[in-house]
């Protein structure tokens, strides 16, 4: 299973990132490498534009949750937007629409960052 | 659907976008609610997921045989692996409340399916047995069209 990754630079050092296809066992590694080089980075916000990911599992969201820890470490933001129904009621079910700051568009999300 | 339908996989990640295609279009056919289909669907997934990752410590040419039946508004869901045992008591989800990376595929499992055992008692492997209600989850009962 493919997936693939659109990142977007602003000049105000927050990136957005737009990942599409679906994340499991196979593709996870991907995405977490993917993060792991923004954050080396040293971003001010990275936002995750789940959109185009119709599948998440769980190693999808510790993927997501390992950046929300480095997001916490390092006083930065790091935000989702534009959940697909089937990764949000995995969202729900797994007691983390809460947890996270999750927005319905990536204009909300990049307000106040 | 009274019949069983069997798929064997290989432990390799790669196949389990193959299995949610199986157990999406099996559950699609049998007029299940389209909002559990993803539910279970996401159970299939972790179960292979953590035998790939903890029966089979990542080898990605052992088997894993799958069986699904549907049978009076019962489906049941049969994973076999030839792996490593493990004592049935230890695999536990993590406490929801904690916030960290791994261990929520036995919970999903666990909160999603309303029997789930593992049987042990076999010269090798596991078996996993899942079985969820779908009365009043079948889109007929509930009034809706396809």
């Amino acid at each position: 299973m493919s997936i693939g990754m659109q990142t977007n630079h602003s000049d105000n050092g927050v990136v957005t990132l737009l990942i599409e296809g679906d994340i499991d066992m196979s593709s996870s590694t991907v995405v977490r490498t993917h993060l792991t080089d923004l954050f080396d980075k040293n971003q001010k916000a990275i936002v995750v534009d789940l959109s185009k990911v119709s599948y998440i599992d769980s190693s999808g969201i510790a993927t997501l949750v390992e950046g929300l820890q480095w997001s916490h470490a390092n006083n930065t933001k790091f935000r989702l937007t534009r959940l697909t129904p089937m990764v949000k009621d995995v969202f729900e079910i797994a007691r983390l629409l809460t947890v996270f700051e999750v927005f319905d568009s990536n204009e909300e999300a990049l307000e106040g960052v | 659907m009274t019949e069983t339908v069997k798929l064997t996989i290989p432990s390799d990640p790669k196949y389990l976008g193959l299995t949610r295609k199986v157990v999406f279009h099996l559950l699609t056919c049998h007029d299940v609610a389209k909002e559990i289909i993803p539910r279970l669907v996401l159970c299939v997934d972790e179960a292979c997921s953590n035998i790939i990752k903890y029966s089979y410590n990542g080898c990605p040419d052992q088997p894993i045989e799958i069986s699904f039946s549907l049978d009076q508004g019962f489906f049941e869901v049969k994973i076999r692996d030839y792996g490593k045992q493990c004592d049935s008591r230890d695999i536990k989800p993590r406490p929801i409340h904690e916030i960290k990376p791994g261990g929520l595929g036995t919970y999903f499992i666990n909160e999603i399916m309303d029997e789930v055992k593992y049987c042990t008692n076999r010269d090798q492997g596991t078996l996993l047995t899942m079985c969820k209600n779908l009365k009043g989850e079948l889109a007929s009962t509930r009034g809706e069209t396809r």
